[in-house]
């Protein structure tokens, strides 16, 4: 034991407590950095020695460590949980965009314009001949036609922005991935050998972590040289210091575009689920959906009208109509997908009427459609067309896969009914809507310039009104290609899955928000820098710095007393 | 506004950071989201607001919306039957002025010179009439169904009926779709209501009979589905949606192979047949449908080995597309054709160029004659009507069977003697009623008291005859009886007995120095309807007709009777639209309750919460700034 000893453990102790303030100015300076873990200075007495048996004497103490007060497994909860508020808010965001797509609870809603539309037919019927009422009625549908036209360029618009927003953020978070990456390596070299912790560098690793689990859920493994892996379900895109790569690309199988966040080392198909990239894709996937119902919608519009449609007569009969659609195949039976034709006929039968203007003469032919896949003998348009042809007064012709029917005489003209195949409304004559979804849906160009052509009546009278009653009462009516539903009913329950998706995602983003919240207050509790805190100990490391330094200045008195000695 | 749990050990100052942060941003979208409801009035803007409430809410926009619609239909037929409430009360007016002339100018005290002036104010009343009849309410002709143009048109020396019976319909309601119209032939007796076809002509099944057209075997008609079919080993379930004609439901059938079990057209062609073959037991069930039993081919208990099913009778409807050789169960009907006469007009119609029944109707109606010829109401026959008020239709044979297969002969043996001469019948007195001089001189009489038939009488005369050289038979070409005299001498000559005019009534009373005497048709057909009887009235009144007057007059009253009925029939619809428009008036203003009560802002309750949200956000301002001001940091010395 010497007075040396004891000017030593002063030293320590001045060099202790100076670390011990340094490392709370550090977190007074953080105070207002949430990624930042508050830092503790670990001190330990130093060992003892033996002053002589049966006695230890303490040399003073060391700074062991500066410890992060920090809890992984939170830090773990926090990330899920950021990703959870990631997809939810981007879910919200999409899909209120949607929502407004359809604008419903408004007065011009399609909804709206549904019951307009078919009111005008069924005002029609209370004066079948009436010009003006067959205008309005080819108005509103026209104006329906282009709504519908209208929500789908919406709804795709949504979708492509949503690839576009899918591209920028996988190339976000494959920039967040490569600093991960560089983070891990830095951190690794730093700590190897010095058995420390390199906090500052861990702590924003855990920052650029967080950044990264806000656009896709990710788990992390730590390995022992202070790296982690990051695996996303069970692929591994960080393998310590090497980032594997995210992408996006769409992908075609053949019939749709799918969507595809890829690991670009290996070309495997990144299982996201969360997060904002996650959102996204589920997003993508609900538009695709709604789009889907609202192509259904439009398709069944337009047959289902057009069936009725077809099968009616107008003011004046038919001089000459050309298909709307072309059959691609014209020897394939005529419900063969060779035909290419986006409305299935069925096996049935149409009557066509003859009429000579001058003596009103009417002759009807029945023209079967067979379609029953017996027999070898299956109706094709060659053989339609060849039957037509037949008939006496009208002649028809193909041409580039449109069927041509046209009066031999200007004396002469035709009207069709009773069509139970939906064989005219599948090529488009005698139609009221054109198109095969809600993407080309139009009214027949025909129709506009004469709007006498309007199918109102069924029995070939003039002033019938059975086929706009029939269109009327289309709105309720059950539709096979809706399983049953009607149109409308069709549409709310679109309307209805939409808002109920929407509310969801913005009761789950709350539910999220509170969470991540949740979690970070806790995580605060713990490494969040209290001011106080760090006031008290700021006094309590001052104190102890002035009393080793006045140990040093009394232990140079009791040097200078042993020294004046000699 | 969701609140965190707050169970901390320590407090840093982030942390308070956050959360003031956190509760002043939630405080606000609160705000702002009250602050709009309060500026809209509205509670729900989009349906994610409140699905449930929304859903609701846009099923009774819905409600309105398509109430709208049957509000605009009432509103529309409420009108258009005014129209012809007024337009019936018109003719009210106008029958009852004829009716006052007719009265007028029936007594023996009136000239001839009086009843002629009278003359010209009925033909001005027969124009006013008609100018009612063609009348419009907006562009709808009031009494033309669905034929869309003006329905009475003059016509030979009376006017034509063209418009039709379908009188048109619309929704006023979710289930109810009713007529708007009155049909314009029950208003003017416009058309006559013979010659309804007395045939039954039931067209034969073939391969390309529609399954629509079909009445089936249980007479409500043939719906599509599905069937099972077993042959006692393999059973299959065949289904039969897709079929449209009978030729399918064979082909379909056959194709399925179930054991060695054949469809085809029973012989006879009346309904389906399952044939057997070996020992194919079979049985017939539906499929959940009714599909088999609308095509009598049920078998629910096995028929016994080998034992094969004949179908009930499907019974198929007549339609314009039926073939004339399928009629009367494939047996056709003879192709000779009609001699068709209206008023002064005739025409030989001849059928052998005509091959479906829209032929045949079309030959007729393109005769020239007028005559209108469609197909029954009830779908079994033809009907050839006198749509003309004012003429005489007659349909005869021509020389052939087309008349009687048809059933459409206006005068025939079976024709009854009350029914003759417009209903007149054939009036008999006590004793003989003619007597008939043969060409050799002799002669005979004949009592035709208490005969019901045309037969009746011809049998009379055979009988009375007795084989003096007279034969009595009925024309095979034209209408009428006919009498044939094989002596020689003078002429045959029908003369009344007794003052009867039995002979006249039954178109007979003749001389011919040729010994054949053809009788008139007196079961001609007139449409009896207001223009006709207005015509009598004119003509027995400008041939001072005192008879024909009161006839004329009694016919009018009849007229008058019918169109007060009407009358009153349409003040009740009109009623009836008025009264559901304001039925449907006071549903909407519940239904709109309804909806407000779903999408509209509670006011209270909306500036209650702003003024808890404004409380609540001031408190977290303040707190905030003072927490935030206090630091130990200050105290440091």
């Amino acid at each position: 034991m010497s007075l040396v000893s004891a000017l030593n453990i002063g030293k320590s102790a001045l060099a202790v407590h100076q670390a011990a303030i340094q490392v709370t100015s550090n977190n007074v300076a953080n105070a207002g950095n949430t990624d930042y873990t508050r830092q503790t200075p670990h001190i330990v007495p130093a060992s003892d020695h033996l002053y002589r048996p049966g006695v230890f004497l303490g040399s003073g103490l060391n700074l062991d460590a500066v410890q992060r007060q920090i809890d992984e497994s939170l830090q773990a909860r926090i990330r899920t949980s950021v990703s959870d508020n990631g997809s939810a808010a981007s879910r919200q965001q999409w899909l209120n965009r949607v929502e407004t797509i359809f604008h419903e609870l408004g007065d011009d809603d399609l909804s709206s314009q549904l019951s307009t539309f078919f009111n005008s037919w069924s005002d029609l019927a209370n004066k079948p001949q009436d010009i003006g009422l067959r205008q309005i009625v080819i108005q509103n549908g026209d104006s329906l036609a282009g709504s519908l036209r209208d929500m789908r360029t919406q709804l795709d618009g949504v979708t492509s922005d949503i690839d576009k927003r899918l591209i920028t953020t996988a190339q976000n978070a494959n920039s967040l991935a490569d600093q991960v990456a560089y983070l891990n390596d830095q951190i690794s070299s730093s700590e190897a050998g010095a058995g420390a912790s390199a906090n500052g560098l861990r702590d924003q690793r855990d920052a650029v972590l967080k950044k990264l689990s806000e656009l896709m859920d990710i788990k992390t493994q730590e390995t022992g040289d202070g790296m982690v892996n990051v695996l996303v379900g069970s692929d591994p895109l960080i393998l310590g210091k090497t980032n594997r790569g995210v992408g996006f690309k769409i992908e075609s199988n053949g019939t749709e575009l799918i969507p595809k966040l890829f690991i670009k080392a290996d070309n495997g198909t990144l299982n996201v689920t969360s997060g904002t990239l996650g959102g996204l894709l589920g997003v993508r996937a609900e538009v695709g959906g709604v789009t889907g119902e609202v192509n259904t919608l439009a398709a069944n519009l337009i047959f289902e009208l057009n069936k009725l449609h077809s099968s009616g007569q107008g003011l004046e009969g038919l001089s000459q109509i050309t298909a709307g659609n072309a059959v691609a195949d014209t020897t394939a039976a005529l419900n063969s997908p060779d035909t290419n034709l986006d409305f299935t006929p069925n096996n049935g039968s149409f009557v066509i009427h003859v009429k000579q203007k001058g003596t009103g003469l009417v002759t009807s032919t029945l023209v079967n459609v067979d379609l029953d896949g017996l027999n070898n003998n299956d109706t094709t348009l060659d053989d339609l067309r060849a039957s037509l042809d037949g008939i006496n007064g009208i002649s028809a012709t193909i041409s580039a896969g449109k069927l041509k029917i046209q009066s031999d005489a200007s004396d002469v003209e035709f009207s069709f009914s009773q069509d139970s195949s939906g064989v005219l409304a599948s090529l488009g004559i005698n139609s009221f809507f054109k198109g095969t979804d809600a993407h080309d849906i139009a009214i027949n160009t025909d129709l506009k310039t004469r709007p006498s052509l309007l199918s109102a009546a069924k029995n070939g009278q003039l002033g019938d009104n059975q086929s706009a009653l029939a269109i009327a009462g289309l709105e309720s009516a059950a539709l096979k290609g809706l399983n049953g539903s009607t149109i409308r009913e069709k549409y709310d329950s679109m309307i209805n899955g939409i808002a109920v998706s929407s509310a969801t995602s913005k009761t789950n983003a709350e539910a999220a928000s509170t969470v991540q919240d949740t979690l970070l207050a806790q995580r605060e509790a713990l490494s969040g820098v209290s001011l106080d805190e760090e006031a008290v100990n700021l006094i309590k490391e001052q104190r102890a710095f002035q009393a080793a330094a006045r140990i040093i200045s009394a232990v140079d008195e009791l040097m200078k007393t042993i020294l004046n000695m000699i | 506004m969701s609140i965190i749990p707050l169970q901390l050990a320590r407090v840093s100052n982030a942390l308070r950071m956050n959360l003031s942060q956190r509760t002043i941003t939630q405080t606000q979208r609160s705000l702002l989201d009250v602050q709009n409801q309060l500026s809209t009035g509205r509670r729900l803007t989009t349906p994610s607001d409140d699905p449930g409430d929304a859903a609701i809410a846009i099923q009774i926009r819905k409600l309105l919306e398509q109430r709208a619609g049957f509000e605009d239909n009432l509103k529309q037929a409420s009108s258009h039957l005014s129209e012809v409430d007024s337009t019936l009360g018109d003719m009210t007016d106008l029958l009852r002025q004829a009716q006052t002339l007719a009265s007028a100018n029936v007594g023996s005290d009136v000239s001839a010179d009086q009843r002629a002036a009278a003359a010209a104010i009925v033909s001005s009343l027969y124009n006013q009439m008609l100018s009612v009849a063609n009348k419009q309410s907006q562009g709808v002709y009031l009494f033309a169904g669905d034929t869309g143009q003006a329905p009475f048109v003059s016509d030979q020396s009376g006017i034509r009926y063209v418009g039709s019976n379908r009188v048109l319909q619309n929704r006023f309601d979710e289930s109810a779709v009713l007529p708007f119209m009155v049909d314009g032939n029950e208003v003017f007796g416009a058309l006559s209501s013979r010659i309804q076809g007395t045939a039954d002509l039931s067209p034969a099944l073939t391969t390309g009979t529609r399954l629509a057209d079909l009445r089936g075997a249980t007479d409500g008609g043939v719906h599509g589905g599905a069937i099972v079919l077993s042959d006692g080993t393999t059973t299959k379930t065949v289904d039969l949606s897709t079929a449209d004609t009978i030729g399918n439901v064979v082909n379909l059938i056959n194709a399925a192979a179930v054991g060695g079990i054949t469809a085809s057209i029973a012989p006879g062609g009346a309904g389906l047949l399952l044939s057997a073959t070996g020992a194919d037991n079979i049985t017939v069930t539906d499929s959940g449908g009714t599909c088999a039993a609308d095509l009598g081919i049920v078998q629910s208990t096995p028929a016994g080995p080998g034992v094969s099913i004949t179908g009930a009778p499907l019974n198929p409807n007549l339609t314009i597309l039926t073939n004339l050789s399928d009629l009367r169960g494939g047996a056709g009907i003879d192709l000779s054709g009609l001699i068709i006469t209206n008023g002064s007009k005739t025409a030989t119609v001849d059928f052998t160029t005509a091959t479906t029944v829209e032929d045949l109707l079309n030959r007729i109606n393109q005769s020239g004659t007028g005559v209108l010829a469609r197909l029954s109401d009830n779908g079994t026959g033809i009907d050839i009507l006198n749509p003309v008020q004012g003429t005489q239709m007659t349909v005869a044979a021509n020389g052939g069977n087309t008349a009687a297969d048809l059933g459409v002969r206006s005068f025939d043996p079976s024709s009854l003697l009350s029914e003759l001469n417009g209903g007149r019948g054939v009036t008999t007195v006590a004793g003989a009623d003619i007597q008939i001089t043969r060409r050799d001189g002799t002669n005979f009489s004949v009592d035709l008291s208490g005969l019901n038939t045309v037969q009746d009488v011809l049998a009379a005369i055979n009988t009375a005859d007795a084989g003096g050289g007279v034969t009595a038979t009925f024309a095979t070409t034209g209408n009428g009886i006919v009498l044939t005299d094989s002596t020689a001498g003078g002429s045959l000559t029908v003369s009344s007995l007794n003052a009867s005019p039995a002979a006249a009534d039954l178109g007979i009373n003749a001389s011919s120095p040729t010994g054949v005497i053809t009788g008139a048709d007196v079961n001609s057909v007139a449409a009896t309807g207001i223009f006709g009887n207005l015509g009598k009235l004119r003509e027995a009144l400008l041939s001072s007709d005192q008879t024909g007057i009161t006839q004329a007059a009694e016919a009018l009253q009849k007229d008058l009777d019918r169109v007060i009925h009407f009358n009153g029939q349409v003040g009740a619809q009109v009623k009836e639209f008025e009264a559901r428009q304001n039925r449907l008036a006071d549903q909407n203003v519940a239904t709109k309750a309804v909806l407000s009560g779903l999408e509209d802002t509670d006011f209270n309750e909306a500036i209650t919460r702003f003024q808890t949200l404004q409380t609540a956000l001031q408190a977290n301002l303040q707190t905030t700034r003072r927490l935030l001001d206090l630091n130990l940091l200050d105290f440091l010395q």
